[in-house]
């Protein structure tokens, strides 16, 4: 550089000595900007890599929720009652769509119905999150799904997958008790944060569906099982460019319930309802098993898994007949003269005498009222086995007031009314048993006009079963039930197993406080209801299989008070002011195994004529499906081959229950010697009921 | 190359002398960064040449030869185009705003439709405006720069443009020919106590700018920048993205072509003004700083060029040049690492984009012109043209 040319000039000199200088301020700018971008540059790179770090792993990988599949519901025998099926259904993502009123247009032509939803559509796909797919339809058959598929590439944003939908192969048969699923709404999530959880994040997946009614609601935690999740790899724009197999987690599948219902039985008691209204409840008077819980008319739940359309659900909603109602535990209704084996126990435990009489002429004048009999003729003599046997009201009315309201309730009570059972579904109604108790709180808290005194006349309603009292089918049941087993207050019990776990049988049940003599004297009376040519059901509840007999009772139940100078009208003009009818049964008669209770809404005649009928039919099906009924019937009949029906069956060793194996075996090990076959209307001699000698 | 060769007359003017008088150490320089522009381009492009690393490659081997071209001109030809270069884009801007050849792009009126080529007159007016005012300092006194009335015309030859530019509204070239005018005036002697008082006035000018002039869109850039975190999908998106981008490379960063940033699209404008943020994510704090130490070598290479150059033309060319250079790296780099407002101002050679490359590889011309002739003496006082 030397050899460089000095400056000449002064000026020239100033000018370049000023530039020099200025140049190294410029350059030590430059390198004080490069030293603080370096700074930040470590500060971001190093200091707060890991956070970053973080953040773009936050950015890149997604979890995807895989819904897990939703737990079967089963009857007894295995049977699926409720069950995923594969649907077909397409989806839209907002963000994917590049115009959504021009997707919607193209898909309106794929999918012509979506044109009339549109409206709301676009209100469902706004409301989503961004890139979240939000289904418009589902259930496509194959063609639409694979029209679909095929202008796929037309349709950005819009995709057509599989999903589980929930399906009930029985339709309406178990609607009411096994419920059905809808899509959460907003008070659900609400709900699940009033509890202080958290919202499983699965409940906002499209196409996941929570249990709204029955089992699916009560078990709901149970079948709805554990998210999975697929860890993916997403661009900005939302879109899977990878999926992280490392990263994902299987979704656990719900648990299966299984119930104590059967298939058969329930579907034959929704065909024989027919179009009557009412409910049925059949259960193992052993064990207390449901095999069946079923309410007429009733509704199919698969239109409520996709939403319901609301035509749909105000046709159901208005008619008067309400089939969305449980007529079997929900509905109560008067007992009528079903009730007249608590009677008749409450009368049996006043002391009074089975065999003291009393002439029906009709009626019985109490007071200044006469409380009519149903048969106006009158049934003349009767004691305590044809008072049941012919339903006399007359016998109730003259004695009631021996045994006293409180006894009769107090017996009602421990035959199963007035209260709710432990079945694991919601929504009993406990009904009604009146007592002189119950009156008093149900004036001061009704402040009814009146003192709240229990007057003799009104026991007199309640002894044949109408007044205040009420109860449902399933207490109808119970009562039977408790009846024929005779030793056990019998619990109804609807839930078997629980993802393979057997849900324990109700803990040992107590003991019933009433005594052979007495139970043998109201069953017999039961038994001639249905056996003795006489009795008010012989036509009605003949099984006509073999030997097996039922033992059964009708009732005939007022659905409202007439008030004074109100007339019924013409009979059965009117369905709402028909009356209602009441069958209760059980069979084999001789050793009971089943008990049914069924209830036909304002029947167009009686419970002979209109419950009995229908009781009987279901009551074959639940005989002929048990394999020790079977043996008995297609058994060849050599007279000295007829044991004693509690050895020959051969379930004494197993017992009826679990509580009762011990005392049985032990009774068994020596073998009654083989008797006669007790007559079917016998009212008299020791009878195997449970195939247990008396105690 | 010995200093006697350089003696003998007309030795300095052959071609071959002239060639090995080239500062290889710049050309080097900006083949490696653009080397490394089309790599990253290949990278986000997923492996691909197209669109742009082929592209990218292309136009920097037209311009390197441009450039090498250019750096054989004598000054004296750069001197006497000076002005009417000068005067040609600014009829060009002036067309932008006032005929119906301008036409809008990306919100900002700020390219010109001339039939057969579309270019953008604001990039190459930087260009135009460093060579008008080196020429207007190269005639005039150390007094006269420092502080005379005189000053009025190189402080209008500035604001001419920077008014127009401004009003496109194209406010990061605007204000980089603000800038670079304001660098210039500083390097030719500007006095300190003007500098001051005018820091001054821009500082105080600021906040009613930026609230009552600046469009929406410019001042939700400012107040992004000065919150980002306010609207993270919004207008927080790019810088909050980018800073994720940096930061999640670490030291070592995450690989070439590992980037999920600038993979999956996080990084918006991950090809032009955010393409500093890939190298950072795939090669880490120390690709980063390689690149950033680059860029510092040739500013501080061109600024000793300058130094070095016998004509005061040639001083304030390519010094002015080089802080025309060193304005965009800064505040690219700045802008990407959540230092300063986004402006879409592009990082020279490493971003996809024609007319930056175009101005920035013209503007070495001039700088290794400057170098290869830097004893060249150009008489002052010469006319117009």
């Amino acid at each position: 550089m030397s050899s460089e040319p000095s400056i000449f000039f002064s000026d020239t000199n100033e000018r370049q000595g000023s530039f020099l200088r200025r140049t190294f301020v410029i350059g030590a700018i430059t390198a004080v900007g490069g030293v603080a971008l370096t700074g930040r540059l470590a500060q971001l790179q190093v200091v707060q890599a890991g956070e970053y770090a973080t953040l773009a792993t936050n950015n890149q990988f997604n979890f995807r929720l895989v819904p897990p599949p939703r737990g079967r519901i089963l009857d007894r025998n295995g049977v699926v009652i409720a069950g995923n099926r594969p649907s077909f259904r397409v989806l839209v993502v907002r963000d994917e769509t590049k115009d959504l009123d021009q997707t919607l247009d193209l898909l309106g032509r794929l999918l012509p119905d979506t044109v009339d939803r549109r409206r709301s559509i676009i209100r469902d796909v706004n409301a989503a999150p961004r890139f979240s797919p939000v289904p418009v339809k589902s259930d496509l058959t194959w063609e639409e799904f694979a029209r679909v598929n095929l202008y796929a590439n037309e349709l950005p944003g819009v995709m057509a997958d599989m999903n589980e939908a929930r399906f009930y192969p029985f339709g309406g048969s178990f609607a009411h008790v096994i419920g059905y699923v809808a899509k959460p709404n907003d008070r659900d999530i609400k709900a699940i944060e009033d509890a202080g959880e958290k919202v499983p994040e699965i409940l906002y997946n499209p196409g996941f569906r929570i249990g709204r009614q029955g089992v699916e609601k009560a078990f709901d935690r149970d079948l709805r099982g554990e998210a999975g999740g697929n860890r993916v790899e997403v661009d900005a724009r939302g879109r899977v460019v990878a999926e992280d197999v490392g990263g994902s987690k299987p979704p656990v599948p719900g648990k299966d319930v299984v119930l104590t219902l059967d298939a058969d039985v329930q579907n034959r008691a929704l065909e024989v309802f027919g179009e009557e209204s009412g409910g049925c409840v059949v259960m193992d008077v052993r064990n207390g098993d449901i095999l069946c819980m079923v309410s007429a008319p009733s509704f199919d739940p698969n239109l409520f898994v996709g939403g319901v359309p609301s035509s749909i659900y105000r046709a159901l909603a208005d008619y008067e007949r309400l089939p969305l109602l449980d007529k079997a535990i929900y509905g109560t209704f008067p007992p009528g003269s079903t009730f007249k084996m608590t009677t008749a126990l409450a009368l049996l435990d006043a002391g009074i005498d089975p065999k003291e009489r009393v002439v029906c002429t009709g009626g019985y004048r109490f007071g200044a009222r006469t409380f009519r009999c149903w048969k106006a003729g009158g049934h003349g003599a009767m004691d305590m086995h044809s008072a049941i046997k012919n339903s006399c009201d007359t016998y109730f009315y003259h004695l009631c007031n021996r045994a006293g309201i409180d006894r009769i309730a107090r017996v009602a009570e421990d035959l199963g009314f007035g209260q709710a059972y432990e079945i694991g579904i919601a929504g009993q109604s406990s009904g009604t048993v009146p007592s002189t108790r119950w009156k008093r709180a149900y004036t001061e808290a009704t402040s009814w006009d009146d003192d709240g005194t229990w007057y003799p006349g009104e026991t007199l309603s309640v002894a044949i079963g109408q007044g205040a009292l009420s109860v449902n089918a399933l207490q109808l049941a119970v009562m039977t039930s408790r009846i024929a087993h005779g030793r056990k207050a019998v619990q109804p019990r609807l839930v078997k197993a629980v993802g393979g776990e057997a849900r324990p049988q109700a803990p040992a049940f107590a003991d019933l406080p009433f005594s052979d003599q007495h139970l043998d004297i109201v069953r017999a009376g039961m038994a001639a209801v249905a056996n003795d040519v006489t009795g008010t059901a012989y036509r009605t509840s003949q099984l006509g299989l073999g030997d097996i007999q039922m033992a059964g009772k009708t009732g005939t139940a007022q659905s409202r008070d007439y008030k004074a100078g109100e007339s019924r009208g013409p009979r059965n003009a009117q369905w709402s002011r028909r009356d209602h009818a009441l069958f209760v049964a059980f069979a084999p008669h001789d050793a009971p195994r089943y008990a049914i209770a069924l209830i036909v809404q304002h029947a167009p005649s009686g419970g002979s004529v209109d419950a009995a009928p229908k009781a009987r039919e279901i009551m074959k099906t639940v005989l002929l499906k048990d394999p020790d009924m079977r043996a008995r019937i297609e058994r060849p009949l050599p007279p000295e081959a007829v044991a004693p029906v509690g050895v020959d069956e051969g379930d004494a060793g197993s017992g009826p229950g679990g509580e009762v194996v011990g005392p049985a075996a032990a009774a068994v090990a020596p073998p009654p010697p083989p008797a006669p076959r007790p007559a079917p209307a016998a009212t008299s001699g020791p009878r195997p009921y449970l195939s247990e000698p008396p105690r | 190359m010995t200093a006697s060769a350089l003696t003998r007359p007309g030795e300095r003017d052959r071609l071959s002398t002239k060639i090995t008088e080239l500062d290889w150490r710049i050309v080097g320089l900006l083949c490696l960064i653009a080397g490394v522009g089309a790599a990253m381009l290949y990278s986000i492009a997923g492996g691909q040449w197209q669109p742009w690393a082929a592209d990218h490659l292309i136009r920097f081997g037209v311009m390197l030869v441009v450039m090498l071209g250019l750096a054989m001109v004598h000054p004296k030809w750069w001197f006497r185009g000076a002005y009417p270069l000068y005067g040609l884009l600014l009829i060009l801007v002036l067309m932008i705003e006032f005929t119906p050849l301008g036409y809008v792009a990306g919100g900002a009126r700020n390219w010109l439709n001339l039939g057969v080529i579309r270019i953008q007159p604001a990039e190459f007016m930087k260009l135009g405006l460093v060579l008008a005012l080196a020429r207007w300092y190269h005639s005039h006194s150390a007094q006269e720069a420092r502080w005379s009335w005189k000053l009025l015309i190189p402080a209008a030859m500035i604001g001419l443009p920077f008014l127009l530019v401004a009003k496109q509204p194209d406010l990061g070239s605007a204000m980089i020919i603000g800038l670079t005018g304001g660098a210039i005036m500083f390097l030719a002697g500007l006095s300190w106590r003007v500098m001051a008082a005018a820091a001054a006035a821009a500082a105080a000018a600021i906040p009613p700018f930026v609230m009552f002039v600046m469009h929406d869109y410019q001042r939700n850039r400012v107040l992004t920048f000065l919150n980002p975190e306010a609207d993270p999908s919004g207008t927080g998106y790019n810088i909050i993205q980018s800073k994720i981008a940096l930061g999640s490379g670490g030291v070592l960063g995450k690989g070439y072509g590992l980037g999920s940033q600038s993979q999956l699209e996080f990084l918006p404008e991950r090809h032009t003004d955010f393409i500093f943020s890939t190298v950072a994510e795939e090669f880490g704090f120390v690709g980063s700083f390689g690149l950033l130490a680059c860029y510092v070598g040739i500013i501080l290479i061109a600024l000793r060029i300058a130094s070095l150059a016998h004509s005061h033309f040639g001083r304030i060319a390519a010094a002015g040049m080089t802080a025309f250079f060193a304005l965009f790296v800064l505040i690219n780099g700045a802008m990407v690492m959540g230092l300063a407002p986004v402006v879409g101002v592009p990082m020279p050679l490493l971003s996809y984009g024609g007319s930056s490359m175009m101005t920035v590889m013209i503007g070495f011309g001039l700088v290794l012109s400057t170098r290869v002739h830097r004893y060249a003496e150009l008489p002052k006082g010469q006319g117009l043209f």
